[in-house]
């Protein structure tokens, strides 16, 4: 009687996971996650994001809602180093689903390989929000973009190698894209090299080591902290001394404080796309670098 | 000036960069400049063992579990009694998490606090439990001693929550420590694709001190049942209703049952999510104390609490407290009470509290509170 019940057990749990629903089930953590997934996937793919692209994505809360997701996923795709530390290995312990655990074959880290800026030389939250392992927004380099996906990639081949040669197929042709599109975006951004800006959050290096901006200063004293009289008072002298005309933000952040030190300087605020989907116009990681790209020269001429 | 200036950027973690920039001095830097640097370069070597090398893979190659610290220190005030103020760090809680092994994750917190009555601090246990990854149809298991899923503020640990002092309802029903116990805990989420659904069942020994339990000295055990639904009204909206029924051995030998709800209401703009939000709560409860042959009490108790936050750091709380005393329902205390909070950063947060409490029996009386909540280390993620 038990070895039968046992035998059924096992059998139905069997038919549960052999019987997709002909896509495979990704769950990515942000939008630029979800939208690389997609390019590489096709039509062999579901994807969903648990972050909005319109969304700080240090600070998602972590809705039991989104577990029903994870619980039926077959592949995971996070940002990592420790930028969804506030929620997602809270919402991975509670999924139930052992495919998508930390070291499992439907768990991608996208960061494996990225070429990582501003890794701390010492672990101190004096100097407010720092990230142990790096700077965590490595995505806003379209370069990085190819290391994303080249991970993605492998994730769908562990947990798909049937279509292993589409994936295959749909890397190099974003490969390509991405390095058409580089042209394109560098060819923009020539006039600007050198160009001194101020952002508001200390998630804008890929961006702008790419594009050979350079940002002087944060309105966050530190990463986290809100900006205070004295950075403003701080930030108002560099825009004067050094006649910067933009300040940087992302659509999670007030705009309070920037008003001010716009109304003192004259400099112009500009609202830039973190993610995919920040914007309506936003559908795809092509879109994120087009819009900002667009955005930030118009605004420089 | 100068070289103060200088020997500070050397102190700091770019060490070696600095050094290398230093066997690169151009060769027609003056005398002075040479003699100075070379002044530097010896403080510096006897300054050199406490800048070492920093370890940048804290945590990426070890298997020590995440480990981090609260402090909670409180001031408090009461208006009636000979002694009517006092401060003490309530608690120091030591948290250890890690994961076991492919098939499940360790959580422990253990819980220096003082004790009201003596001063004296003592250690133990506040929670210890193991947890599995990986059984088959979306079951989860958990043994050991846990917090019991009581609806909202019992699962939650008190320094995450919104006030300072517990509801009394709660109080009179599961004590300060709340309904916390050892044995197993088995949790389904149910396969529902429109809405959140969890049932957990928790068995567990009695032997916790709350009023309501006692366990004598016999097999009689504390069963508790608990359904979780929980609904995104929207993208910036969720509501959440919980039904929790218990049932447990009481100091007479006798059974006690509690049959509570709890409902949850929250605002929290996805885009601004970090500088508004409400939050609706409420728990009711009814319990069912049987006493004697021919003696039962029935006693019924709740709380509800809006929190508004009114910018990034701001938070305000205010509540209402209803309870019957559950060995005497005929003891009814209210409550208001208002919680300012201000949170520094994820890290540190500063409350103050003021209570008015009357029941029918005493003369009204006025507390207040005052606590600093401060995190080192590993922070684990708070419920939603």
């Amino acid at each position: 009687m038990k070895n039968k019940l046992t035998f059924f057990l096992i059998s139905s749990m069997g038919i549960l996971t052999t019987v997709h629903a002909g896509t495979i089930k990704v769950v990515t953590t942000t939008t630029d996650l979800k939208s690389i997934t997609e390019l590489i996937g096709g039509d062999k793919v579901s994807a969903s994001s648990i972050a909005t692209g319109y969304q700080n994505p240090h600070f998602v809360d972590p809705k039991p809602s989104y577990i029903i997701g994870l619980s039926k996923a077959d592949l995971f795709v996070t940002v990592g180093l420790d930028l969804e530390i506030g929620w997602s290995p809270q919402l991975l312990a509670s999924s139930r689903n052992t495919k998508i655990q930390k070291g499992a074959e439907g768990y991608v880290d996208a960061s494996q390989g990225i070429g990582l800026l501003q890794v701390p030389t010492s672990a101190n939250r004096a100097e407010g929000d720092i990230h142990i392992y790096g700077n965590p927004h490595y995505w806003l380099d379209p370069l990085n973009g190819k290391v994303i996906a080249r991970n993605i990639a492998n994730g769908l081949e562990r947990v798909d190698p049937s279509n292993k040669s589409t994936y295959e197929a749909n890397l190099q042709a974003f490969f390509k894209k991405i390095d058409d599109k580089i042209k394109e975006w560098q060819a923009k951004m020539a006039a600007f090299k050198g160009t001194k800006i101020i952002a508001y959050h200390n998630e804008w290096v890929y961006f702008e080591t790419r594009f050979g901006l350079t940002i002087v200063d944060f309105m966050e004293p530190k990463p986290g902290i809100p900006p205070s009289p004295s950075q403003l008072v701080k930030v108002i002298k560099e825009i004067n001394a050094n006649n910067i005309k933009v300040i940087i933000s992302s659509p999670y952040f007030t705009t309070s404080s920037s008003d001010v030190v716009a109304k003192q300087t004259g400099a112009k605020e500009l609202t830039m796309a973190t993610s995919v989907g920040a914007f309506d116009s936003i559908k795809n990681y092509f879109d994120l670098f087009d819009y900002d790209i667009d955005q930030l020269t118009a605004i420089l001429k | 000036m100068k070289l103060k200036n200088v020997y500070l950027i050397l102190l700091t973690p770019t060490l070696s960069i600095s050094m290398a920039s230093f066997s690169q001095v151009p060769a027609d830097s003056t005398a002075a400049d040479s003699a100075l640097l070379k002044q530097i370069e010896q403080q510096m070597q006897s300054n050199s063992q406490p800048a070492q090398q920093p370890q940048q893979s804290r945590s990426t190659l070890s298997f020590n579990p995440d480990i981090g610290v609260i402090g909670d220190f409180q001031g408090s005030y009461i208006s009636k009694g000979n002694k009517n103020f006092n401060a003490y760090l309530n608690e120091t809680e030591l948290s250890l998490q890690a994961t076991v092994d492919p098939y499940a994750r360790a959580d422990f917190f253990l819980s220096f606090a003082r004790d009201p009555e003596t001063g004296k601090y003592g250690v133990e246990v506040e929670e210890g439990y193991l947890t599995t990854l990986s059984l088959p149809a979306q079951l989860q298991l958990k043994v050991g001693k846990f917090r019991e899923a009581v609806g909202r503020i019992n699962p939650t640990h008190p320094h995450a929550l919104p006030f300072i002092d517990l509801p009394n309802a709660y109080v009179n029903y599961f004590g300060e420590e709340g309904l916390n116990d050892e044995g197993a805990s088995l949790s389904w989420l149910i396969p529902n694709k429109k809405f959140y659904q969890e049932i957990v069942f928790q068995l567990t020994s009695g032997l916790s001190n709350s009023p309501s339990f006692y366990r004598g000295d016999n097999n009689h055990l504390l069963y508790l049942g608990h359904l979780k639904n929980f609904f995104t009204l929207s993208d910036n909206a969720t509501l959440e209703l919980g039904l929790t029924g218990i049932t447990g051995p009481n100091d007479s030998s006798r059974t006690t049952s509690i049959a509570a709800a709890d409902l949850t209401y929250k605002w929290k703009p996805v885009q601004m999510n970090t500088y508004r939000s409400i939050t609706w709560q409420s728990e009711f409860y009814y319990g069912h104390a049987n006493l004697m042959e021919n003696l039962s009490i029935n006693s019924f108790g709740l709380y509800s609490f809006l929190q508004y936050q009114l910018a990034k750091r701001w938070f305000l709380t205010g509540r209402y407290d209803y309870a019957q005393k559950p060995y005497d329902k005929n003891i009814v205390e209210q409550a208001y009470s208002l919680t300012g909070g201000w949170y520094a950063t994820e890290f540190s947060k500063i409350e103050l509290e003021g209570k008015t409490t009357d029941d029918n029996v005493a003369k009204r009386f006025y507390q207040a509170w005052l606590r600093w909540i401060f995190v080192i280390g590993a922070h684990g993620a708070h419920q939603y």
